[in-house]
């Protein structure tokens, strides 16, 4: 088992250049999470691991190997597709064999491994089965079964999730979670899925148009985003962004009419703040904001504001009597939830 | 209210399906049983024409003269290359069977041929018997000779191209117009192409032998040569369908596949083995069938490049039905021989449409 290394990784079609000079540095055994929205190259940059697309330039390295320039089968990686990619003619078992079977190992050997696999996939009664009489569940379960048989040092998803229904999603992001705890192999893991990214990495990759935003721990990102695209693509629902100006006595937020403290001391002229749903309360003194919409989920409720400056705030509501439509009310918040980020280049302002 | 006159469903389907119905049952179905007809009378062509009570009812007669002899008899090693080959072949099939590495269907389709090798080459004249037809059997075995090599020659040649030519660049696309041309020709431009490029002369094959150092093969005249330039030209010849038959199929594999493939260790000609073939199978099976009921009916190539000469050697059924029925005016007997040829025919028609239900 091994780490990955990226050395200012490039990827160019032609004149087109998708993945802008990327470093990067995945510890062993660690679970790391590529996230971003469609076509921010995070599937790219899995196939290059993988070997499936070719690196323009730059390095990447497998434990101790550079790999830049290898084929995928001598990578020591296997890959789970989103569509499975199972070979239809062949069964769950010889599917799951195939790679070592490529590789010259005694059927006795593959015979074996198959067997550990299919033990801990739960796979044994469909062994003899061939793809097309197993449910999107089972399929996606053989697909990860056949990367386990080749024992590899990487193991890499690539949307493995997308495919299926919401709940076997759920049942399926569990068990890989609880793979990754019993195999230990490092993986990395594509998706746009931000509630996958938060609850199976350790390190989660945010990207966009090819460069890096941030990379940290899932509560890192939660907590501390380094600008404004962070801080919107992790939660859920996203950070309301909402301009403001900061001046010497604080924070002023228009469409909430009030000034909050300034958190980072300093003074800049038009700011943008950004407040999580679940850090805003409803002030039933305030009448800034009129209730647009509630949607009740039994737990919680959403709230959907909208204010005298046209601007729209969702909120998460934990009371027992959510606010109720055409209502007018204000909000509140503590002064240290209150993210800023600079108007123009979108970084987070600290203190 | 005004009564309007409706059609029903099924009766609008029939009205539409009249002009189909009325075209096939005249110019097919009347046709195929007017000549089962033929071939149970003594018919002579000129003879019918000018005279239509000319002809006699002679039952299986026509049959008897065509494929059967005096004195024949049977024995097992009349032919022992193929005899024994169809031997090996039911012990194959019943051991593979017995140890569950051939599917039930494989296993009877197999027993069958190896059955009709044991025994349809074992019938001989006897001691002072003879064929009435001296011709006919070695007619057939040219024919299926010629099916045997010109269906594993297209088959082969076409899968090879369409896998090689299965790729998204315009060059490819040029090549693969080019490669499907051939098949809009007719008989004749073919034929007329090939005797030049067979030609001692100036053909293009012969010129390229001289270079070589070797001296020119005389395709056409030589009874070595002669099938195997049939053979080559029907290639050429009727490669465009089945080329294109296998690139839709190529088409249907998915990019993944071959992604996870060559995760496996499985490119380049391993995947075209493990993968590629495997999921082709329905495909090919296809394409050779079709190309053996195409293939019996060869008639143009031989006809027009040897003649069926030299010495016979290139004589097909078709060819010989022709000159039955339309040089010798023997309509009865060449019928005869044309209800052979749609049993072949007909029986891999129905294995192909066994193939495509078991499949299915």
């Amino acid at each position: 088992m091994s780490g990955v290394k990226m050395n200012n990784v490039i990827k160019q079609y032609g004149e087109i250049q998708v993945i802008h000079g990327i470093d990067l540095q995945i510890k062993d055994g660690e679970f790391c999470v590529f996230v971003g929205p469609s076509g921010c190259g995070k599937s790219t940059l899995l196939r290059m691991v993988a070997g499936l697309e070719e690196t323009t330039s730059g390095q990447m390295t497998i434990g101790t190997r550079d790999v830049t320039t290898m084929d995928p089968s001598e990578r020591g990686v296997a890959m789970v597709f989103q569509t499975y990619a199972l070979y239809p003619h062949m069964t769950v078992k010889e599917n799951m064999g195939f790679g070592l079977k490529m590789n010259g190992h005694p059927k006795s050997a593959i015979e074996a491994k198959v067997a550990e696999a299919s033990g801990i996939l739960k796979l044994d009664e469909y062994l003899d089965r061939k793809p097309a009489a197993l449910s999107g569940g089972q399929r996606q379960r053989v697909s990860i079964g056949r990367a386990i048989v080749r024992g590899p040092e990487v193991f890499l998803f690539d949307e493995p999730l997308s495919n299926l229904d919401a709940e076997l999603r759920v049942e399926m992001r569990v068990e890989i979670a609880r793979l990754h705890k019993e195999i230990g192999a490092t993986m990395i893991y594509v998706t746009h899925d931000q509630v996958e990214a938060m609850t199976l990495a350790d390190k989660i990759v945010v990207l966009r148009l090819g460069r890096i935003e941030q990379v940290g721990s899932p509560l890192d990102l939660y907590r501390d985003p380094d600008n404004k695209f962070v801080a919107g693509f992790i939660g859920s629902p996203a950070m309301n962004f909402l301009d403001a100006t900061s001046g010497e006595d604080g924070v002023t937020i228009q469409a909430l009419k009030m000034t909050a403290p300034n958190p980072i001391g300093k003074t800049s002229k038009a700011v943008t703040a950004g407040l999580r749903p679940e850090h805003l309360e409803i002030d039933p003194a305030g009448d800034a904001l009129r209730v647009d919409l509630v949607e009740t989920l039994g737990g919680v409720s959403f709230a959907y504001l909208v204010s005298d400056t046209g601007e729209k705030i969702v909120i998460e509501e934990r009371g027992d009597e959510p606010v109720s439509e055409g209502q007018r009310v204000g909000l509140k918040f503590d002064a240290k939830r209150l993210y800023l980020f600079d108007a123009e280049t979108e970084q987070r302002l600290r203190a | 209210m005004a009564s309007r006159s409706r059609l029903s469903q099924a009766q609008a389907a029939w009205l539409l399906l009249t002009p189909f119905l009325a075209t096939y049952a005249l110019f097919l179905v009347y046709p195929f049983f007017r000549g089962v007809w033929i071939s149970l009378h003594d018919w002579n062509l000129l003879a019918v024409a000018f005279n239509p009570d000319a002809k006699e009812f002679v039952g299986t007669r026509n049959y008897e003269r065509v494929m059967w002899g005096k004195d024949i008899t049977w024995s097992l090693f009349n032919a022992p290359i193929l005899q024994t080959l169809g031997l090996v072949g039911l012990v194959l099939s019943v051991f593979l069977r017995r140890m569950n590495r051939l599917s039930r269907f494989n296993a009877i389709a197999l027993g069958i041929v190896s059955v009709l090798l044991v025994f349809l080459p074992g019938f001989h004249p006897g001691e002072g018997g003879r064929w009435y037809d001296r011709r006919f059997w070695p007619t057939v075995g040219n024919t299926l000779v010629f099916v045997a090599f010109a269906v594993p020659g297209v088959t082969i040649s076409a899968l090879l191209l369409a896998a090689a030519l299965n790729r998204e660049t315009r060059a490819m696309g040029a090549l693969r117009t080019l490669f499907f041309l051939s098949q809009v020709l007719s008989v004749t431009v073919v034929t007329l192409i090939w005797q030049i490029m067979f030609s001692p002369r100036q053909g293009l094959i012969a010129n390229i032998t001289e270079t070589l150092g070797g001296t020119p093969i005389n395709w056409l005249t030589d009874q070595q040569f002669a099938m195997a330039a049939i053979v080559i030209a029907t290639v050429w010849w009727s490669l465009g369908i089945a080329m294109i038959l296998f690139l839709a199929g190529l088409q249907d594999i998915s990019k993944d596949i071959y992604e996870a493939a060559a995760l496996d260790n499985a490119r380049g000609w391993k995947a075209f083995w493990f993968i590629t073939l495997p999921n082709l199978t329905r495909t090919i099976s296809v394409v050779v069938i079709l190309q053996i009921i195409l293939h019996f009916q060869v008639f143009g190539q031989a006809h027009l490049m040897t003649q069926g000469g030299p010495n016979d050697s290139t004589q097909v059924l078709v060819r010989y039905i022709y000159q039955t029925g339309f040089r010798d005016s023997e309509l009865g007997r060449a019928s005869a021989m044309a209800v052979f040829l749609f049993l072949i025919m007909g029986s891999f028609s129905i294995i192909q449409f066994v193939i495509g239900r078991e499949k299915g």
